[in-house]
């Protein structure tokens, strides 16, 4: 009577031939490559399909920061590897050495990102308002819009009960910035079929914020010519000739006085550099919520499953941003 | 001066990614030697090599998309080349951290039910986009034209030629003609 021995065996067989865990997270893998086609391509989309478009240090992207990201981030794609051979090998203290250098690399990623982003929030480039003080164009609505700033700025300096040395200069600066603005008004209203008030505009706006793109990458020329139009531009005097290839205007000089700036395609490329940068520095966030997880455990062999994972969850942030590099920072 | 360039440096990423093949070839047939535990040592010492050497390749790769940036490289190698390049460059890239670093090279047939219809759709979504890429390059529509920041180099002629001062307003730009 042994009920034992004649009893069906079920043997449990998993569809896929891999812990259930591991399965969940490529499938969600394969889920976020499909999110991020979607986004880089309709970036492609956008950029091609944009009539202007600016160079990257027209909007102060510096490559090399890309550049060290994507090593940076090579760099925490073998740690992560690394623990995990350790944890194969039962070695929990090594594989836990392994894993904090990879949280710490994935901090110096978001520094630098953090970094990048205040360049351009310093200069007024927003992907959106309030903040943003981009014009697109150099029309009378750019014109109209440095006028309202500068009458905002006089007003407040007028109003000052305790005028300062400072102060003063301060009023030169904004009374003989408002008279170009004028110039370059009435030009446009008396002549409207003509150039010139349109010049006067472009002129104003490049001393304002000179493009790298317009200026060659040469910032000493004080001299330099668009190639493709008809304006002759005298740029800004430059306090510091070289400035990590960015050139030097008035909202450098001045940077109270905070004017809207023209980068033609400074919208969109601001929204689209600002979306999928700050999707992938999300993932970064979530990857190292994780590795705070992992820090907390022991990692020997039992800790393998897990860590392989995670590991593959941050091979695929790495995987992102190897082609987000090229795509935002060399294109 | 601008062809042995491209070439160059094509050729030296095969380099690399040969060199890194025959590395992992030569782990692969040391693992199927010896199954014992003694050799469980030396296999690991070989995965590190290989991931040190799958990471060099990566050092290397970015370096190479990085040259793409000075003036040298954009002298002498057309634009369009050099975006190639860097895609090619990208996409070496992508494949080596996911064989080497996922595993999937290691892994059973499964590795194909999940990856290849991911990849199928994100393939099919680009083909989707390349027709609005196509007609929107080159030409714009006259209402485009009419907002854009800058007008093109291209569609300059084509525009002066649409507001000209003395001609009648022509209700069919030549722009839009190019674009349909």
């Amino acid at each position: 009577m042994s009920d034992t021995h004649h009893a069906p065996q079920f043997d449990y067989q998993p569809a896929l031939p891999i812990p259930n865990g591991k399965a969940f997270m490529w499938l969600f893998l394969s889920t976020e490559i499909m999110f991020f086609a979607g986004l880089i391509g309709t970036y492609i989309v956008l950029r091609f399909g944009a009539v202007a478009w600016p160079s990257t240090h027209d909007v102060h992207l510096a490559e090399i920061w890309g550049a060290t990201n994507t090593f940076v981030l090579i760099c925490s794609s073998v740690t992560v590897v690394l623990a995990l051979e350790a944890a194969k090998k039962n070695n929990a203290s090594g594989a836990k050495g392994w894993m904090l250098l990879t949280f710490l690399l994935g901090l110096v990623f978001l520094g630098i990102k953090m970094y990048e982003y205040n360049a351009k929030f310093s200069h007024g480039i927003y992907p959106q308002l309030p903040h943003s003080l981009i014009y697109e164009k150099p029309d009378v609505y750019y014109a109209q819009g440095v006028r309202t700033k500068l009458m905002k700025h006089k007003a407040e300096l007028e109003n000052k009960t305790d005028k300062t040395e400072e102060d003063t200069q301060k009023l030169g600066v904004v009374d003989d910035l408002l008279r170009q603005v004028d110039a370059a008004e009435v030009a446009l209203r008396n002549e409207p079929d003509s150039l010139a008030g349109r010049i006067k505009i472009y002129e104003l706006a490049d001393r304002i914020y000179p493009r790298a793109s317009v200026h060659e990458h040469r910032p000493d020329a004080s001299h330099a010519t668009h190639e493709s139009s008809p304006f002759q531009l005298v740029a800004a005097q430059h306090e510091s000739a070289h400035n990590g290839g960015h050139l030097v205007g008035l909202n450098d000089k001045y940077p109270w006085l905070e004017l809207p700036i023209m980068i033609p395609g400074g919208n969109m490329w601001a929204s689209t550099y600002f979306l999928l940068t700050g999707f992938h520095a999300l993932h970064v966030v979530v990857g190292l919520i994780a590795f705070v997880f992992l820090l907390s455990m022991t990692l020997d062999r039992a800790a393998y499953g897990t860590i392989e994972n995670v590991g593959l969850y941050w091979h695929f942030v790495d995987l992102v941003w190897i082609f987000l590099f090229p795509l935002l920072y060399l294109f | 001066m601008d062809i042995p360039v491209s070439l160059a440096l094509p050729v030296l990423t095969a380099a690399c990614g040969y060199w890194i093949l025959k590395k992992n070839m030569s782990t692969h047939t040391h693992d199927t030697h010896t199954n014992d535990a003694h050799s469980h040592e030396d296999a690991h010492h070989d995965n590190v090599r290989l991931f040190l050497g799958v990471f060099l390749a990566l050092c290397v790769l970015t370096t190479m998309s990085f040259l793409t940036y000075f003036d040298f490289w954009r002298n002498h190698v057309p634009t369009e080349v050099s975006r190639a390049f860097m895609m090619a460059v990208s996409c070496t890239k992508a494949m080596l951290v996911i064989m080497f670093f996922m595993h999937l090279k290691w892994e059973a047939n499964w590795k194909w039910v999940l990856t290849v219809p991911a990849s199928i759709m994100s393939a099919l979504l680009i083909l989707a986009l390349v027709p609005d890429v196509g007609l929107r390059m080159r030409n714009a529509s006259h209402e485009r034209m009419k907002y854009a920041a800058e007008v093109p180099a291209d569609e300059e002629a084509a525009h002066a030629e649409d507001h000209k001062p003395s001609a009648p307003h022509n209700e069919q730009p030549a722009a839009k003609n190019k674009a349909a």
